[in-house]
Order: structure tokens, then C-alpha cells, then sequence
């Protein structure tokens, strides 16, 4: 076993810890909840339209998702167009 | 004087057409929703004509206490039409009791009493019924004044007191371990309060584009020996252009400049945000004898301080909407232009039925008040917990060091 690995592997203590205490602390205080008003209203919608042009490659990352992925970030605004 | 709202002193058809033109388009409709019959304030029985009405426990009922006469109040729902039209939404359409509030507005109401002439006052920023103390007369506060304090319509309480102490109790009952000892002391759930929380109910029409880049999995490989394997990806980047035009049919925005403040550092409103929704289509024409034996807190934001919320809340749902038509973007979707045009809204005012039960919890800056909210129609429960924070951070500590002393044996083993 190498030493990067060794590092990471001492880490899963600390983290563990923190991790506990904030999956307990949510589930008591509840700070993360709200109204999922996108799931939950009744939205009629048309069929989505749109474009998709290739623009580009992006070889030889080592992220396994797109930088800023927020496809699933409904609430996170991003620029206004309008 | 100064003249009227959108009045210019000049003759229209002297102007050029398309300054006439803008000058004599419609104005925003206002559905007029108010109970003429009910504008003295006494809502009397239609049978006997007595005063004394209440609620029915866990119905939409009226109940005169004099003949037992029961009788239900108009669903808004069909009697205004807002249950249908929402494709065909233009502009801002306002009901009548979500009209903007005036800056000089009094909280306190006196009326004539119609039985035997006494004045009765009444302060709508928490009561929306009062009994003459002469007479025994029972007054409501019917007409729709311009305080913000009466909504288009009402939706009664369904969920019972007792029901609604058992529903508290077990939702506390399974966070105990870790709660603040003076709360676990101190909780008496009978104490939960039933409260109509003052809601704007939206309909909206909007159209919405998002921009942005894709990308697409190509090639996957790993590169190095043994422990020294790095996984590398390769993929190709898309340009990828979204619009979706939709609908959105009785969306509830908080109406409280307070209650719509959902800063979980600073307060646990986001508490009852998430008790929403609520079958707002059952919702009845605005009466105050609903309102008996419950207290209420007024609106006090109009509809041009929601519009952003709107906009906001439809983008959301509208990039809810796109995200399965984006599913073969495998490595995910980064928008990065948004935009939205809301062609119509339409604005309901209306009180909805909470049971509250609170806790203050001592700290900086006033402490914190915790919530325990039911939805009082549809029973559904949350919460904020205070917690022993000694007690969390040593379990948790015992946890963590468990864990580093699983890796350290680990680690020596395999060395």
C-alpha cells in the first residue's frame, strides 16, 4: 500500500465524524427541507424543444462529470438571459 | 388632489394611435371575490338567522349553534373560475382580496354592531372574529379591507386537534436521543396551536430557455501500474439549447414578509414551507366564522414583492422539466444562460390551516424558535428538534475514533 492511500484511509476517521454528526443534526433540525414545489405542483408542459451542436472534446480528464454539472441543481440560478 | 393611478388629464383620442393605444389597453383584471351579503360583518344563519356560527371539526361545514343547521361555503374553485383558463392566462389577473395594501391601512376595525348599535372593535393582525359584549351578537370581519387582513378564500381545518397532538408527538417520540433536555422537559404538545397562515396561490403561464454545455463519454482508460492507476476520461462537448412552455396550477407563496423568510440560520420557517402543498382546490369563499377559536397572521407583501419569487420558483420548475430530454449528456449538463417570460399570473389571497407548536430555545441574538408544523388538511408533519450539541459531537467523536482505530489495526495488519 502506498502512502496516498494510506493518508486517505486515516482520514475515513475524522470524516466519519463529521459526517455523523451532520446526518443527525439535519435529522433533527431538518435545515436542509422545503417545499419540492417542482415535483409537487401541477405543471402542464409542453414538449421541450431545443438544439444540441457538438462545440468541442474534452480528452484525457480525470473527472468523471462535466466542471458545474447542476442538471439536477433546479434552484441553483445561473446567468439571465432575459 | 393628485390624480388617479394610471389617470393622465388628457384626452386620449388627441394622442398619436400607439400612445392611445398602450393608454387604453386593459388594466390588470381584478376578480372581484368579496361577500357583499356578509358586509356588515354578521353571517347569519340561512335557516334560522342566527349569528352564533362556527367551523364543523374536520369538515368544509358551517354549524349554526342556535338550529344545528349545517350548510358548506362556496368552492372558489368553480364559483371564479380559477380552476380552469390556464392556458389562455394573459397579463396580471388579481382577485379582489390580493390587492395591494394600503400604506394607511388600520390593523384595528370598529364595527357597528347590527343587533343593538354598539361599536365592536376587532384587530385583524391576529383576530378575524370578536363577540359584541352587549348584545352576545358574533361579528366577522367579512368585508375585504385594504390592510391585507381578508383573503379571496379560506380552506377549513380538516385535521383535529387531538390528531394533530399525536402526530407531534410521535414525530418527536423518534428524535429524542440527541433533543435539547429543556425541550424534552418542557414539551406539551397540547399546547400546538391552530394558525391560518396568510398564501398567495398562483397560477402561471410562462415560457423558458436554458443554455448551456453537455458532455458525452467517449473513451475511458487507465494509465499507470499498480498502485499508481489513474482513471482518465475522454468526452465530447455539446452546445446544448433548451425551451419548454408550461403551466404551473396553484403554486402557494408565502404572503408573510416574515414567514417568507426561509433563512434556516435564523429562523425555522422553512419549517412550514415544507408542509406544503395543500388541496388548495377545496379552498371556500372567504368567511370569518371559519376562522373561530383559531388565530391568523395578515399578509403583508403584495403581488409585485412575489413576482420575483414567481419567476423564480417557474424557473426551477421549468429546469426540472428539461432535465429527462438532456439524459444522454452521461457526464451531465453545466447551464449557464437562463431566461424566463411569464406571459399570465393569476393571484389568489388565501388563509391555510396550520397546527404550530413552538419552542424557544435560549442563545445569541435572541435564541431560536423552533416549529413543529401539521398541515391541517392533509396531516402531514415536520419539525425542528433543538439538540444537545455536547452530546451529538461526543457521539460522534466515539464514532469517528472507533473508525481510525478499525483503519490504524487495518493498516499495521496489512504493513
Amino acid at each position: 500500500m502506498n502512502d496516498d492511500s494510506g493518508l486517505a484511509l486515516l482520514l475515513l476517521g475524522p470524516a466519519g465524524a463529521v459526517g455523523l454528526y451532520w446526518a443527525l443534526y439535519r435529522y433533527y433540525r431538518n435545515t436542509d427541507k422545503s417545499h419540492a414545489f417542482e415535483r409537487e405542483s401541477k405543471v402542464e408542459a409542453k414538449p421541450v424543444s431545443g438544439s444540441d451542436h457538438k462545440v468541442g472534446t474534452n480528452n484525457g480528464t480525470r473527472d468523471s462529470r462535466i466542471a458545474g454539472d447542476n442538471v439536477s441543481e433546479y434552484r441553483q440560478r445561473v446567468q439571465r438571459a432575459r | 388632489m393628485p390624480p388617479r393611478a394610471g389617470d393622465l388629464g388628457v384626452d386620449p383620442s388627441t394622442l398619436p394611435k400607439p400612445i392611445r393605444d398602450e393608454l387604453q389597453k386593459s388594466d390588470p383584471v381584478a376578480l372581484d371575490t368579496s361577500a357583499k351579503e356578509l358586509k356588515d360583518g354578521t353571517n347569519h344563519c340561512p335557516k334560522c338567522a342566527a349569528t352564533d356560527i362556527r367551523p364543523k371539526a374536520g369538515t368544509d361545514l358551517l354549524i349554526c349553534a342556535f338550529c344545528r343547521h349545517e350548510w358548506q361555503g362556496e368552492r372558489v374553485e368553480e364559483q371564479f373560475g380559477f380552476g380552469a383558463g390556464h392556458d389562455q392566462l394573459s397579463g396580471t389577473t388579481i382577485a379582489s382580496g390580493a390587492r395591494d395594501i394600503a400604506a394607511d391601512a388600520a390593523m384595528l376595525r370598529s364595527f357597528k354592531c347590527t343587533g343593538c348599535g354598539a361599536e365592536v372593535t376587532i384587530n385583524t393582525q391576529s383576530e378575524m372574529t370578536a363577540r359584541c359584549h352587549w348584545c352576545r351578537h358574533v361579528f366577522g370581519v367579512n368585508e375585504q379591507i385594504s390592510n391585507g387582513a381578508v383573503p379571496d378564500a379560506v380552506l377549513p381545518f380538516h385535521i383535529r386537534k387531538d390528531d394533530a397532538v399525536a402526530r407531534i408527538r410521535q414525530f418527536v417520540d423518534k428524535r429524542k436521543l440527541f433533543a435539547l433536555k429543556e425541550f424534552k422537559e418542557q414539551f406539551t404538545p397540547e399546547n400546538v396551536i391552530s394558525v391560518y397562515l396568510p398564501y398567495m396561490i398562483v397560477d402561471g403561464k410562462a415560457s423558458v430557455d436554458v443554455a448551456g454545455k453537455g458532455e458525452i463519454e467517449t473513451r475511458r482508460y487507465t494509465r499507470g501500474d499498480g498502485n499508481n492507476k489513474k482513471t482518465y476520461y475522454d468526452a465530447d462537448v455539446y452546445q446544448v439549447e433548451r425551451r419548454v412552455d408550461f403551466t404551473v396550477d396553484d403554486l402557494p407563496l408565502e404572503s408573510s414578509r416574515e414567514r417568507s423568510n426561509l433563512d434556516t440560520r435564523a429562523n425555522t420557517n422553512n419549517i412550514i414551507n415544507t408542509i406544503l402543498p395543500f388541496d388548495t382546490k377545496n379552498a371556500v369563499k372567504w368567511n370569518a366564522q371559519y376562522l373561530r377559536g383559531c388565530s391568523s397572521e395578515k399578509r403583508d407583501l403584495d403581488v409585485s414583492h412575489l413576482q420575483p419569487r414567481l419567476a423564480d420558483q417557474m424557473l426551477s420548475i421549468a429546469r426540472a422539466q428539461v432535465e429527462s430530454s438532456v439524459g444522454r449528456y452521461d457526464r451531465g449538463v453545466r447551464w449557464e444562460k437562463e431566461g424566463i417570460d411569464v406571459h399570465g399570473s393569476r393571484w389568489v389571497s388565501m388563509y391555510l390551516p396550520v397546527w404550530l407548536y413552538s419552542y424557544h430555545q435560549p442563545g445569541d441574538k435572541g435564541g431560536l424558535l423552533h416549529y413543529i408544523a401539521v398541515n391541517g388538511r392533509t396531516g402531514e408533519t415536520m419539525g425542528s428538534v433543538p439538540v444537545q450539541n455536547w452530546k451529538l459531537i461526543l457521539v460522534s467523536l466515539t464514532a469517528g475514533t472507533f473508525l481510525e482505530g478499525l483503519v490504524i489495526w487495518g493498516l499495521v495488519q496489512s504493513s
